[in-house]
């Protein structure tokens, strides 16, 4: 097993959940990033603390990156996304355009991601977050074995 | 919600959001090509799994899983009147195909919305196409699936 990390993955599972804890026990709110992100336009009274709570979840993993480099983003290398497959003749922009869309679009249709299904929904025991969870994974699994990415 | 500009609410989302952020970090989940290499069963057999994503779940689960059981003890949480707990209950079409709609996208990039957020600190290439695209696919779903409680309970009647 190459690069198997599984002591920085606990931490920052740790890390993830007491940030899903905190917002759940203080505001009664699921740390769900596509439901907070997907409601950002409405001029609803909780665009505030949305906004709040994204800022800071961009400024937790830049600050962590300042005090503890070469962990996180590829080790010490700058941080990138993926490149499309060449097989596929798509370029790369285009590619990450297209998946950009399917998970916005997806998640908004499905009421949730990784987080507010994955994290949240799976401790609440929602029957729903099982289902979502269970065939994201499925179809995430196969797309990277259809498309060769890696 | 009492008040949209209450600063202990405001701090609280702001805490949360700062250790999120550090767990997306220290978990490496801002690493695409982590993710996909947790997400390529196809390597089992070769030993080049890396299965290090699965304790950033489990992790992550355990905290939660405590969180929501202290939480039902409780009439309310700290700053606000309720929990906002999903009341929608159905496994309905539009939960299964978005979840394979973003198992997609997921799959052919390597981050999603969470890690897609965070990784605004360290800009990559792209990731601004990425980032608009979707902005723009949320929205496009809330157009075909009413969003709020009361009209998913009406959809659904």
């Amino acid at each position: 097993m190459e690069n198997f990390t599984p002591v920085s993955a606990l931490a920052g599972g740790l890390l993830i959940g007491l940030g899903s804890a905190i917002l759940w026990l203080g505001n009664g709110r699921i740390a769900g990033i596509s439901g907070i992100f997907g409601q950002l336009l409405p001029p609803a009274r909780t665009v505030v603390w949305r906004l709040v709570f994204l800022a800071a979840l961009v400024f937790g993993a830049w600050g962590s990156a300042q005090l503890l480099p070469g962990i996180g983003v590829g080790g010490n290398a700058p941080a990138h996304l993926v490149e499309a497959p060449t097989s596929w003749g798509i370029s790369t922009p285009v590619w990450l355009a297209i998946a950009g869309l399917l998970t916005g679009f997806g998640t908004k249709i499905g009421n949730g991601c990784t987080s507010g299904h994955g994290i949240c929904g799976l401790a609440r025991l929602s029957k729903r977050s099982f289902v979502a969870v269970a065939v994201f994974f499925v179809v995430a699994i196969a797309t990277v074995t259809i498309t060769g990415i890696v | 919600m009492r008040d949209a500009l209450d600063l202990r609410y405001l701090l609280t989302a702001a805490f949360a959001g700062l250790l999120f952020g550090a767990g997306l970090y220290v978990s490496q989940m801002v690493d695409p090509l982590k993710v996909l290499h947790f997400l390529d069963f196809s390597a089992i057999p070769s030993g080049g799994w890396d299965p290090s994503l699965a304790f950033v779940m489990g992790g992550g689960l355990l905290v939660m899983f405590v969180a929501v059981r202290i939480g039902k003890g409780r009439t309310a949480p700290l700053f606000d009147s309720r929990f906002h707990e999903p009341e929608f209950n159905r496994i309905d079409t539009p939960l299964v195909a978005g979840a394979a709609i973003f198992g997609i996208g997921w799959g052919m990039s390597g981050i999603c919305p969470g890690p897609a957020i965070s990784l605004i600190g360290f800009w990559p290439d792209n990731l601004a196409i990425y980032l608009v695209a979707l902005f723009v696919g949320s929205y496009a779903g809330a157009f075909i699936i009413p969003s709020g409680r009361d009209k998913r309970l009406a959809v659904a009647r």
